[in-house]
């Protein structure tokens, strides 16, 4: 790896810049965002910025179900992320639908659209869970980066910790 | 200082009888039941007599074999008065009020696209709240609409 290269690393892993996306939430999940962005949480004093274009993120944070027609939006705002691209669902919603599962606008969780790397619960999640998330998203942009790239954790499902089959004790 | 609020059941019943049956709950809240071709004048009547300057919303029940639409008006006196009217199911239509009270126009739309009330005269009922991809002709706010029906990827994946 050459020094640019390492150098944009450390500087990512220093002060990730987070975008955030409201997929058809209810609010809730922005409002904590934005709690988490304000002096209150202060998340700059880690390094963490807000950034309003998809263009300038390393980590996008969905809020909300994905409803039919944000899905396109989403999958188009998650592609002008430049690489390497981190994504955090938000909440009771972002994970699987939440209340609104099932509903004749929805698609269901975050997942179903793009590929996510960290779960938020909650609903909503307090802000300083949503501080927890991005740093949990960094511990696994170190990993990423140990491994050279995200390809580990696809390819070899069996290293993920929480992989389906191995939590219900079947073997894979 | 006080300020008086609503107006008299009297006022609202001159202004109105002459469309329907109008019926007070108190100062505040009046509501009368109009034909659908009187639509169009009771709303005429209502913002001139009573004062109306403010439409609040356009409310839509699917009531079984009909369709009731709710215009709610109100203005500085603080009653809200609720000019109603039921639509067959089998041919729903109606006068657009768009040129009376502009903010209906958007009203119009979002009540085309979720009950597939027809709303004549409007100068553009396009889609406003559905996916670019819905299906034409199925109205998910009707009580007959079923999830499972609209044949779309991800509609059986719910509850």
């Amino acid at each position: 790896m050459d020094l640019s290269n390492r150098l944009a690393n450390w500087a990512r892993l220093k002060s990730p810049w987070i975008t955030m996306f409201n997929s058809g939430a209810c609010n809730a999940c922005d409002i904590e965002v934005i709690d988490a962005v304000t002096p209150r949480f202060d998340v700059e004093r880690f390094g963490i910025l807000s950034k309003g274009s998809p263009r300038h993120a390393d980590i996008l944070i969905v809020t909300g179900p994905v409803t039919l027609k944000q899905a396109s939006r989403l999958r188009r705002v998650y592609e002008q992320i430049p690489e390497p691209k981190y994504v955090i669902a938000m909440g009771a919603c972002g994970a699987q639908g939440g209340v609104f599962k099932g509903l004749y606008h929805v698609v269901g969780g975050v997942d179903k659209v793009i590929p996510v790397d960290a779960y938020v619960a909650g609903c909503p999640p307090r802000p300083d869970e949503i501080i927890d998330g991005v740093v949990a998203c960094l511990g696994i942009m170190k990993e990423d980066l140990a491994h050279g790239g995200k390809e580990w954790r696809r390819k070899a499902p069996a290293l993920i910790p929480l992989a389906p089959a191995r939590r219900r004790g079947v073997a894979p | 200082m006080s300020l008086a609020l609503g107006i008299p059941a009297s006022t609202v019943s001159s202004a109105l009888r002459p469309f329907g049956p109008v019926e007070s709950a108190r100062a505040t809240r009046h509501h009368v039941l109009v034909d659908p071709k009187d639509l169009r004048e009771a709303l005429g009547a209502a913002r001139r007599e009573l004062k109306l300057d403010h439409f609040v919303q356009l409310a839509t029940i699917d009531v079984g074999d009909a369709f009731e639409l709710r215009y709610i008006l109100t203005g500085s006196h603080r009653a809200l008065v609720s000019v109603r009217t039921r639509l067959p199911r089998a041919a729903p239509h109606v006068a657009s009020v768009h040129d009376l009270l502009p903010p209906a126009g958007l009203y119009e739309r979002q009540v085309h696209d979720l009950f597939g009330v027809v709303f004549d005269g409007h100068p553009g009922l396009s889609r406003l709240v559905l996916a670019e991809d819905w299906p034409e002709g199925v109205h998910p706010l009707r009580k007959d609409f079923l999830v499972e029906a609209a044949a779309r990827p991800g509609a059986k994946g719910g509850t």
